[in-house]
């Protein structure tokens, strides 16, 4: 197609700069959307949009909250990139989340494990947990065909109200005056936090290595292959002798434990004890969907979106406070942003190429793989 | 390069001439767990907010629907905006506003509900306990079923310490009734409270009272003609015909009273160590009714009129007189009654109160043990 | 004394169930187009303040349902038009979908809220067994009519519609937008009817169950009615049983009660239910 001396052609895989100046326009594009909603609203959108820059990129408290945002978005993004690779659409983040910080409650108030011990072993009983949570829903799929967004799902109530239930019984803390908390986890099972902020390195340490060890086994190992192959092209890898069973349980136990290990970090590194459910995770589990999403399948690039969503988040925050509108104006601005990605994903697969005059005609399209490469859309 | 160094300047200038404006009047941050539109709890502190605002010289800010992990970064953009007195109103904020009230020590806070205080951390409370002893006089006096319902949010001392002293009153006037309860396990879902109070209703239930921040119970006992009590916010204009009473708030009351003592200079951020404000009926930080200014719903006057009960302290006495009796007492300094003073059994029988005693605050927001004939499950029973 | 709880279980089904019903027979016809469309929550709670505000401002709670169908269905398209036209991952713009709603309806239903509605509906109305008329409805088209064929087909084998000359594109858009509007009014009855007022984030999650439900049914019209009034039931028994077993586990029935029913109907051969192409975008000229 040719548009004045411009000519549009369909390619096969996008350079990463044409990415981001796509991902760049549709953003913009939900900002010019969502500054109509706030002036109708009245405020000014250029006001609302300087508060904003102001008060997250350039303020020295607020940028730390950004990364602590992002910790448990990476954990979880990066799990779900995985699960996503394979075709499984694992709903369930937000359950297995909850299922590790309360494995991890269990190590810091009721295990005997020594102190030297204890927050390896919270994560270690984080991951594990969440591990657990996730394979349920694999094995659910494999062996009685339950859709696995619905049981995912389910299983995310069914956790709140464990915890729910924890909190309110049998692990009711005695400190807190019959309020709805454990009793504060000891010293020894808090996780360190970087100078005056609320960012827990250890766990963002371990962000960092299961997206690099994620990328690593999808792109050298055999496992990892076989999980391309089923998230591919199914019928081609039963035929190849990959195993969905086996393939599916390793997605899920990596991704369910890695959502686990978000949930010890929220309750290990930010509440120290267990709580409302409601109030462990802040939508960790769904808001990590998105970020999986937009990495497009790359464990490596979730640590970009995981960033980005905590940009989001603290935006959100930014505008409640600062321009003193409603909660839910978080939700409006997610929404907004993510329509406009996904809606500008068609243009990845195109480009422009600039040829004036009669520069020659692009050869025949070729087949369009994108759709097909892209986690999910096909099943 | 010159020109945008004007610009610069006067960029600043205008920045900081907007927020010296402002630092003309105190600024006062709230900090809400729900929604304001919740109708509850949160609708109420922002009602107290709006009417602080109007009757003192201060500027308010307020958050809401703040998740308990994230009320440390929000009083800090909160004291960025310029606030220097930061009032968080949930229980769950309690250690994050003192940490913060230590990293702040020249910035005044102040916790509703909460038992841990500062040099510069106030705490605050307006309790409901009497008010719904004196409807659950009422609710004793209007059964027939000899069936009444709570509806209850989250089983924690707050609630059972309402129903409490809820099932007390209805005792009082009506010693062989019982008080069924419910548990929602969240402090706002409307399916929830519908089929809850659905479920007392099958069960036989025909006098409601809760604590769930929608009027949604309200609503549907008056669709099947049963009455009820009101919740929080002024809940009889959701049913005139049905709403007995209930309980109101007022928590411009303690918001006024301290705001005006930092204005004037008496409370600073120096001396608060001890300031607690456990306000009641007789502060008037609470009102008896289902609409402010109307204790009981004309409408159920004469039915409360026509029952009588015997009493140690006033003889033969109508409910309706009763509840007008408990609420003067209750409304003096010092309180000349109080629901919670012994004896008192708990349903399982164990003696609680001893004869003569009278819970002390301390006592009263830790209470964990059921009040005789509440009937239901009751999470961590001593 | 078993009789009447029986009977009161059943109606309290019925009542809770008649906007699940509604919100669930719309997604049936999205999925059978093979469009998932998992803002359904999104679409209910604009349906809900649309419906509770004209409803307000009227006196007229049709009127209010009415123009719920039709903000329901303006959702909808949004959806459509990003999945279908621009084939973006269906699952990522339902949640986003869901978002947007919950967001929007906040923002824009702050003054609404608060107010009582004088004029409403009763829990059992003319929508209770309209909404039974139209799961049969539906159920007649879906299975017995030419139309029906060709929106099976569209989820199914959108290429074989394609080379039958027919617009697989039209089908989709109309199927999804139909559903929106369903969705629309699912969600009205909820501000109108079972609970007579407007309060941000008043579905509180009963649009998922409006997708547990349709899949629970197999993507039936009929099933789909079993299903709303079940987990009406369901609902309503977690609270009718609480003075004899502990709540938490109660509250956890429903949805539990949901996995171990799909998974009894879905080995027993339901999931044959499952449209081919649910969930696959749409290109000419590929398969």
């Amino acid at each position: 197609m040719r548009v004045g001396p411009v000519v549009v052609e369909r390619r096969d895989a996008p350079s990463w700069s044409w990415t981001l100046a796509i991902s760049a326009l549709a953003v913009g594009m939900a900002l010019t959307l969502a500054g109509a909603i706030f002036w109708s609203y009245g405020v000014p959108p250029l006001r609302a949009y300087g508060v904003i820059v102001r008060g997250t990129l350039f303020n020295a408290r607020a940028a730390p909250e950004i990364v602590r945002n992002a910790i448990p978005l990476l954990l979880a993004g990066v799990g779900l990139v995985l699960a996503f690779r394979a075709l499984f659409w694992n709903i369930g983040a937000e359950g297995q989340i909850l299922l590790g910080a309360t494995a991890a409650t269990w190590v810091a108030l009721f295990s005997p494990v020594p102190d030297a011990w204890k927050l390896p072993a919270m994560f270690a009983a984080g991951f594990v947990g969440g591990a657990l949570w996730g394979l349920i829903p694999a094995l659910l799929k494999l062996r009685f065909a339950v859709n696995e967004v619905i049981s995912t799902l389910m299983m995310n109530y069914i956790a709140l109200y464990l915890v729910s239930w924890l909190v309110h019984g049998p692990w009711k803390g005695p400190e807190m005056r019959g309020f709805a908390f454990t009793n504060a986890f000891p010293a020894a099972a808090r996780i360190p936090t970087i100078a005056d902020t609320r960012v827990h390195w250890p766990t963002l340490m371990l962000g960092l290595l299961l997206a690099a060890a994620v990328a690593y086994l999808l792109a050298r190992t055999r496992a990892g292959f076989e999980i391309r192959m089923q998230g591919e092209n199914p019928e081609a890898a039963r035929y190849a002798g990959v195993d969905p069973l086996r393939t599916t349980m390793l997605v899920m136990v990596i991704a369910g434990g890695a959502a686990g290990l978000a949930g010890v970090g929220e309750v290990g590194g930010i509440h120290h004890r267990l709580l409302d459910p409601t109030q462990i995770s802040l939508g960790f589990g769904y808001a990590a969907i998105i970020v999986a999403w937009l990495a497009r399948g790359s464990p490596l690039a979730a640590i970009g979106t995981a960033a980005f969503l905590g940009l989001i988040f603290a935006s959100g925050d930014v505008m409640r406070v600062a321009l003193q509108m409603p909660a839910r104006v978080t939700d409006v601005f997610n929404g907004l942003i993510l329509f406009c990605l996904i809606g500008s994903e068609r243009a990845l697969s195109w480009r422009l190429r600039w040829a004036p005059g009669g520069a020659r005609q692009p050869a025949a399209a070729p087949p369009e793989t994108v759709a097909s490469e892209a986690p999910g859309s096909d099943r | 390069m010159r020109v945008l160094r004007a610009l610069l300047v006067v960029v600043v200038i205008l920045t900081f001439a907007a927020s010296g404006g402002a630092q003309a009047k105190l600024k006062v941050g709230f900090i809400y767990v729900g929604p304001i539109g919740d109708y509850g709890w949160t609708h109420a502190h922002d009602q107290g907010r709006k009417i602080a605002e109007k009757q003192l010289p201060i500027e308010t800010l307020y958050v809401e629907s703040v998740p308990e992990a994230q009320v440390e970064p929000f009083i800090d953009k909160l004291i960025q905006q310029g606030a220097r007195v930061v009032l968080t109103t949930s229980f769950g904020f309690m250690d994050g506003t003192l940490a913060m009230a230590k990293r702040y020590p020249n910035i005044i806070f102040g916790h509703a509900s909460g038992f841990k205080r500062n040099h510069n951390m106030f705490t605050y409370m307006a309790d409901f306990y009497q008010v719904y002893y004196l409807n659950g006089l009422m609710a004793g006096a209007l059964t027939r079923s000899g069936k009444v319902g709570y509806v209850g949010a989250f089983p924690i001392p707050e609630v059972k310490r309402h129903m409490g002293a809820f099932a007390l009153g209805v005792r009082a006037v009506n010693p062989r009734a019982t008080v069924h309860v419910r548990w929602l396990f969240s402090w706002f879902d409307p399916a929830k409270a519908k089929e809850a109070t659905e479920a007392l209703i099958a069960e036989g239930v025909d006098v409601f009272a809760f604590t769930e921040d929608s009027p949604t119970v309200v609503q549907v006992a008056s669709k099947r003609n049963l009455p009820s009590f009101g919740h929080y916010s002024p809940m009889q204009r959701f049913a005139p015909r049905h709403v007995v009473s209930g309980q109101l708030v007022h928590w411009e009351r303690i918001y006024i009273d301290f705001l005006s003592k930092v204005l004037a200079g008496r409370y600073t951020a120096e001396n608060l160590q001890n300031v607690d404000y456990w306000w009641l009926l007789a502060e008037k930080a609470v009102e008896l009714g289902g609409d402010f200014g109307v204790p009981v719903n004309p409408v159920w006057i004469p039915k409360l009129q026509a029952v009588k009960v015997q009493t140690r302290e006033f003889g033969q006495i109508s409910v309706y007189d009763l509840v007008n009796r408990r609420l003067a007492q209750m409304s003096r300094t010092p309180v000349a009654f109080d629901p919670f003073t012994g004896p008192i059994r708990d349903r399982k029988g164990r003696l609680v109160v001893p004869a003569g005693k009278t819970m002390t605050v301390a006592e009263l927001t830790t209470m964990e043990w059921a009040a005789p004939g509440i009937v239901g499950p009751w999470p961590k029973e001593p | 004394m078993a009789g009447e709880w029986i009977l009161n279980t059943i109606v309290r089904g019925i009542a809770l169930g008649t906007p699940l019903l509604w919100a669930a027979l719309g997604e049936v016809y999205a999925e059978r187009s093979g469009v998932v469309n998992l803002g359904v929550e999104g679409m209910m709670v604009l349906g809900a303040f649309a419906a509770f505000a004209l409803a307000q401002a009227s006196g007229l709670p049709y009127l209010g349902l009415l123009l719920a169908a039709g903000v329901g269905a303006l959702a909808a398209l949004l959806h459509a038009f990003v999945v279908i036209t621009l084939r973006a991952n269906q699952y990522v713009s339902g949640l986003a979908l869901t978002m947007l709603g919950l967001g929007l309806s906040a923002l824009l239903g702050r003054r609404w809220e608060g107010l009582p509605l004088l004029n409403t509906l009763p829990e059992i109305s003319p929508l209770t067994y309209g909404g039974l008329l139209l799961a049969g409805m539906l159920w007649l088209v879906l299975y017995h009519t030419r139309w029906g064929i060709i929106l099976r087909s569209t989820g199914e084998s959108p290429a074989a519609v394609d080379t039958m000359g027919l617009n697989v594109f039209l089908v989709r858009y109309l199927a999804v937008v139909f559903g929106g509007a369903l969705a629309g009014v699912g969600g009205g009855l909820l501000s109108v009817a079972y609970r007579p007022s407007w309060t941000e984030g008043m579905t509180v999650g009963l649009g998922w169950i409006a997708i547990a439900i349709t899949i629970f049914a197999s993507w039936d019209p009929l099933r789909a009615a079993t299903g709303a009034f079940l987990f009406g039931a369901l609902f309503h028994l977690s609270f009718r049983l609480q003075t004899w077993v502990a709540p938490e586990p109660l509250q956890m029935m429903p949805f539990a009660v949901t996995i171990l029913v799909l998974a009894v109907v879905t080995r027993r051969g339901g999931a044959q239910g499952v449209p081919e192409a649910l969930g696959i975008p749409y290109t000419r000229g590929e398969s």
